[in-house]
């Protein structure tokens, strides 16, 4: 029995995590350190015909500019192709390309110089989708590639027209992904520190990758690989993702450091990070499969086209992946796949955890749902009967001999742990009788290559040095992400030399400390690098026991027991402590630092059939997900997900299941949520606000299942767990969707349109204007500029200042604060947030008055307002509790965003707003005081000062709201209602206000008319759509979003009056 | 350039500071202190949450002149003496850090919810954390955390 090799282990860098010692890139600091930033391309295809620095050159601060003519080494970097120029010459490929880099003392002057580059283009049209990229006679994205396809890697297995021929049935499907966003919380952050012992440089920062990074930076500098020592900083998350984007940047912050002989660091803004930085591969994907009757699989033809953006990068490993794992864990007699990856004008793609899985297991088992449907027998059936067994034969022509084939086992534990057959029956049921909410399960399988295969070289290594008090050091090639790599090692080495885990300290990767351990990616760092770890340990091992076997009167070191810092015999009762021994040994002259390497069992590949022993070992997994699905808007929740995993052996505990906890919810994000927004090659969500990740409330329960099946080859019989956990979710999200609606979708990620439509919606780019030159008074990316901020003591003095001189209001600021970064000019604020005239809530006999800086946490909580339920209901969902505790009620009315959730509700009270000038005071409706979305009557030398809400009646009151996730959200559209009935039964009062709908919320009166007078009924609401209808039609009927918008505002509409109905007939 | 009198971890800070700066930049590169992180700068992330005036808040919205005569604590406030708070120790137990970027934000919003509400529902706790994202540990052990140091106070 292991004594720590399996146990829930903190984290051993946990510590420094939660106190905020932990140094993260950009946590560095460094005297007389520049600051750099980009000048990123305007267009998005074309050529650039000029650069003009003069005005950016004197701008205060800065140091210098580099372009490509200052790059030393070579001008082009990639990991196989190199076509990815960190800074360009003249060509532009895609909105991310960096024309300059500027260096100056700060951060917003580097930033600022940086914008005042001007340049000047000849654009051309951009080539956004893979189908017109690789038709004849396009343009060539690089005409010195002579195509745009990047690579084509062939499968041939067996004869699939013949297999086709012999089948039942042959279906074929074609299937889509869209973009995904590694969206790490930490942007990237990247200092190089010239050193004058090397005549080189000390690169930190966010890096997954030190050496490929060093590797990269020495071709560009043109230096050798000695002069350089990559150091990576704590890492703020990864997933793949600070790959290839760290390695350019650290580039580009060496040239800077290389021209200005000081240290520099550049650290992205979210903004930057999402536009320039790689993201996974969006796929298009046709299969073509024959099978029997049983279900039996004969043959698969499979053709993919995978968007590999404006460069090559990590297009050929990722794919790679993909054709060896295309038709799933099944065994099937004939396959055909081919798979190619495509230049185009979008951002470009590479490795993001998952590596070209995720979107051929959704295709895969999509299409096995469909072919147990037309088989009549179950999707658990369908697998199993086609599913890998001990001895198969993968597409690859691989027989599966030499570790566990586990499929069978992993689905087994995840149906019984789900409870699965029973709730497909509890289900149907369900969604018999309920029109609305529909609920759905789906289950997934996979399984996967561990390590790199055939992809590369496959070796790491480690370093256990011992010292003479019985400390250790360990450190290893692979690096520490925040997976938890360091805990993993430093549990094996107190496994193998039973120290405790508090007496071993790991060091952070330095490349010029140890030997290339090869990178950090396909959940290889466990296996690679803890076999590496176990060799060293057990070199060191032997060598102290040699110093004390004869202490303790044994022959053999297997006659030892090494345990709780004591090494003892097994046989007598001789013992020795551990740091007594290597004091002994060191003064015997001993050696206690010990090498390890380890080299992956060999693999083969051929390179024209597809053929070969892909990888060495392969773990298996299934997912089953439960959802609800609510029909009237196309809105998922994923309630439950159950992911049981063959993970070899779990060597922590608690790093598996958070490894599990955290894919999982990245692959519920990829399935239904994250939509990156690129259009034309412009991306369009920038900062965490537009791209959506899943939050607290997103992510229902998650029960991880382990199998443990130890394989020989793996640490303790460890293999991988990292990328299988993301890799199975969405394909059984959607699988679980197309059982609840009973209807298949064939396209990822599942947006409130793409489920309520069956198809995405996108916003007809509008005839994009041709951009010639750097636009004046425009930043690239955003940053605050210059803010001067007054802070009167009262109104008064507020008041005078505002008849002075044109100045912003300053409430809460959670508005103006985001604005003001996209400002160039100087932002002159009066801050009112704590003026006390302003943060009082008052109550009169029939109203109250809210003073316009009151937060929306105080409303929330204060007792004079309890009687307002539609206003808190609202309230509570705009933004997350700290905005909403910064938050005003005042600012959220002037700033007039289509989605200030708080004035709907304010309308439909009837709410009026004063607004005082120094002479003057008026008060108006807040109904008449927006004019439209962003636009109000308030005047320049006006403030808000309360709000005035008559006390509402004993109002029957429903508010709906549609967003996306299910909290912090932009709110799609919401409805609010309010209505009271006479003594007869009938509506007395109708009051219906729109949010997000109309160009500005407002009364629907014609539908107000209508229920006017009637009683409320089932029949009469349905009859009322008719008038709600014709106004959507006539007011926005013509936009490109109405097909969604006017039928789910409808059924959000009835709901609401449905609701009311309901809360009517209890209280009768 | 504004004149600032505020506390932070229990001590009285008198600084002079251009007023385009958050509280965010004044901690980071006035004070020191980096463990409050920044994610996104526009409120979304959390990764910058500290806690004003006893309400957690994104310090990335907050401007100069907005904390003057304010309270402020960061999470380096939370150990003390080299003992760590429950909150941290439960973390640490549940696995509720990874990568650690997001944990400064949201132990200080987890810190803000129990020092108004000693025993929240779950319910309470994902209303609290809402605005901290974390894109490492799916939320569940966080949750659990928060609720382990509920019960061991
Ligand atoms: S940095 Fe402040 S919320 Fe993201
Ligand atoms: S632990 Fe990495 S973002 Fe939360």
């Amino acid at each position: 029995m292991p004594d720590i090799i399996g146990k829930k282990v903190r984290r051993v860098d946990g510590y420094r995590k939660v106190t905020g010692e932990a140094i993260y890139g950009d946590d560095l600091k460094i005297p007389g350190l520049l600051h750099g930033a980009m000048k990123y391309t305007d267009i998005i295809a074309g050529t650039i015909k000029k650069i003009d620095l003069s005005k950016a050159k004197n701008m205060p601060g800065v140091v210098t500019i580099a372009l490509q003519k200052d790059v030393p080494g070579m001008k082009k970097v990639g990991p196989i192709r190199q076509d990815y120029p960190p800074i360009v010459e003249n060509k532009i490929s895609y909105s991310g390309d960096v024309i300059a880099v500027v260096a100056a003392k700060t951060r917003k002057q580097a930033l600022a110089a940086a914008d005042a580059i001007y340049v000047e283009y000849e654009s051309l049209d951009p080539i956004t989708d893979v189908e017109t990229a690789i038709k004849p006679d396009v343009r060539l994205i690089h005409p010195e590639y002579k195509s745009n396809i990047v690579n084509h890697y062939p499968l041939r297995k067996g004869n699939v027209e013949k297999g086709f021929s012999e089948s039942d049935h042959v279906i074929e499907r074609n299937y889509r992904t869209g973009f995904h966003e590694h969206a790490y919380i930490e942007p990237e952050s990247v200092t190089v520190v010239p050193d004058y012992t090397t005549e080189g440089y000390k690169i930190y920062g966010s890096i997954q990758n030190p050496f490929t990074t060093r590797k990269v930076v020495s071709m560009f500098m043109g230096i050798k690989l000695n002069q350089i020592n990559v150091i990576s900083s704590t890492l703020g998350g990864s997933f793949g993702g600070k790959d290839d984007i760290i390695n350019n940047l650290a580039c580009r912050t060496t040239l800077l450091a290389h021209l200005t002989k000081k240290p520099v660091k550049i650290t992205y803004s979210r903004e930057a990070s999402i536009k320039e930085s790689y993201k996974r591969h969006p796929y298009i994907m046709n299969y073509k499969v024959g099978f029997n009757n049983n279900g039996k699989l004969n043959s698969m033809k499979i053709n993919i086209l995978a968007d590999s953006g404006a460069y090559s990068s990590q297009t050929f490993f990722v794919t790679w992946r993909s054709v060896v794992q295309a038709t799933g864990p099944y065994e099937i007699e004939n396959v055909e796949t081919d798979i190619r990856g495509v230049y185009t004008n979008n951002t470009y793609t590479a490795a993001f955890r998952g590596f070209g899985t995720p979107q051929v297991i959704f295709a895969q088992e999509s299409l096995m749902d469909e072919i147990a449907e037309i088989c009549n027998i179950s999707p658990r059936d369908v697998r199993e009967k086609n599913g890998y067994k001990q001895g198969s034969i993968t597409a690859s022509g691989q027989r599966l001999t030499d570790h566990k084939v586990s499929l069978k086992q992993v689905m087994e534990a995840a149906v019984n742990k789900s409870d699965y057959e029973s709730k497909i029956q509890k289900f149907r049921e369900l969604n018999k009788t309920n029109e609305r909410f529909k609920y759905g399960i789906g289950l997934a399988c996979s399984f996967r290559g561990c390590s790199l295969g055939a992809e590369g070289i496959d070796t790491s290594s480690a370093i256990v040095s011992v010292q003479a008090d019985g400390s250790i050091i360990i450190f290893t090639g692979v690096s520490e992400n925040g997976q938890g790599l360091q805990t993993t090692f430093s549990q094996i080495t107190s496994e193998i030399l039973g120290v405790p885990l508090a007496d071993i300290t790991f060091l952070n990767s330095q490349t010029s400390a140890i030997s290339d351990g090869g990178p950090t990616v396909a959940s290889r760092g466990t296996l690679v690098g803890g076999n590496a770890t176990i060799e060293a340990a057990n070199i060191v091992k032997n060598r102290i026991f040699s110093v004390v076997k004869d202490e303790l009167k044994v022959g053999k070191l297997e006659d030892t027991r090494w345990k709780d810092g004591y090494i003892s015999s097994k046989i007598g009762k001789e013992k020795i402590s551990f740091s007594h021994a290597c004091e002994k040994a060191v003064s015997a002259g001993v050696n206690l630092s010990a090498y390890g390497w380890f080299k992956s069992p060999d693999v083969s590949w051929d390179d024209d059939t597809g053929q070969g022993n892909a990888y060495f070992t392969y773990v298996y997994g299934c997912h089953i997900v439960e959802t609800m699905i609510d029909t009237d808007t196309g809105k998922i929740n994923v309630e439950n997900i159950t992911a049981a995993h063959d993970v070899g052996k779990v060597l922590n505990r608690l790093g598996a299941e958070g490894q599990v906890y955290g894919g999982v919810t990245q692959g519920m994000g990829y399935g239904a949520l994250e939509d990156y927004n690129i259009q034309n090659g412009e991306v369009k969500s920038l900062n965490l606000d537009e791209y959506l990740i899943p939050t607290i409330k997103d992510i229902g329960n998650i029960d991880p299942v382990f199998i443990e099946n130890e394989d020989k080859h793996g640490p303790f019989g460890a293999k991988s767990i990292g990328e299988p956990t993301l890799e199975l979710t969405a394909a059984a999200i959607n699988n679980s969707i197309s059982f609840a609606l009973e209807k298949q979708n064939y396209e990822l990620p599942l947006t409130l349109e793409q489920v309520f439509l069956g198809k995405k919606l996108v916003k007809p780019s509008r005839q994009s204007e041709v951009v010639h030159a750097s636009k004046k008074y425009k930043k690239q990316v955003p940053y605050i500029n210059k803010i001067s901020v007054k802070t009167p003591k009262n109104i008064k003095q507020a008041l005078t200042l505002m008849s002075e001189n044109k100045y912003k209001v300053l409430a809460g600021g959670t508005d103006i604060v985001v604005q003001a970064r996209h400002k160039i000019k100087p932002l002159k604020l009066i801050n009112i947030f704590s003026l006390p005239e302003l943060k009082k809530i008052k109550v009169r006999n029939n109203e109250v008055e809210i003073g316009s800086a009151v937060t929306f946490t105080k409303i929330l909580n204060s007792e004079h307002l309890t009687n307002f339920k539609l206003l808190l209901q609202a309230i509570k969902t705009i933004g997350s509790t700290q905005i909403r505790n910064k938050a005003t009620i005042g600012g959220n009315i002037v700033n007039a965003a289509p989605c200030a959730d708080s004035v709907p509700p304010l309308i439909a009270y009837d709410a009026r707003l004063r607004l005082r000038s120094k002479e003057n005071e008026r008060i108006v409706p807040i109904s008449e005081f927006i004019k439209r979305n962003y636009r109000t009557i308030i005047r320049l030398d006006e403030i808000l000062i309360s709000i005035i809400i008559p006390k509402p009646k004993n109002y029957f009151y429903s508010y709906m709201q549609l967003g996306r996730r299910n909290a912090v959200n932009i709110t799609r559209m919401s409805i609010s209602v309010l209505i009271n009935f006479d003594d007869k039964n009938r509506i007395e009062e109708c009051i219906i206000v729109d949010g997000s709908l109309f160009s500005r919320s407002q009364r629907i009166e014609v539908v107000e008319k209508y229920l006017f007078g009637k009683k409320l009924t089932k029949n009469m609401i349905k009859n009322s759509v008719k008038y709600l209808s014709e106004k959507i039609e006539n007011e926005i009927g013509g936009r490109w979003s109405a097909e969604y918008k006017k039928p789910v505002f409808i059924n959000i509409y009835k709901s609401a009056l449905e609701d009311i109905y309901k809360q009517r007939k209890q209280d009768d | 350039m504004i004149d600032l009198e505020f506390q932070v971890n229990g001590k009285e800070v008198h600084l002079k500071v251009d007023d385009s700066k958050r509280l965010l930049d004044i901690l980071r590169e006035d004070l020191d202190l980096t463990g409050t992180k920044e994610g996104c700068s526009v409120g979304e992330c959390g990764a910058c949450t500290v806690i004003m005036n006893g309400d957690a808040v994104a310090s990335c919205l907050v401007l100069a002149a907005q904390i003057q005569g304010s309270i402020i604590e960061t999470v380096e406030n939370l150990e003390k003496d080299k003992v760590l708070s429950q909150l941290q120790e439960s973390f640490l137990d549940n696995g509720a850090v990874q990568c650690g970027f997001c944990t400064p934000g949201m132990l200080m919003s987890a810190k803000a919810l129990l020092n108004k509400n000693s025993n929240p529902t779950e319910e309470e706790i994902k209303t609290a954390l809402e605005g901290n994202l974390c894109r490492c540990t799916g939320y569940i052990p966080i949750i659990d955390s928060v609720k382990e140091a509920v019960n061991k106070n």
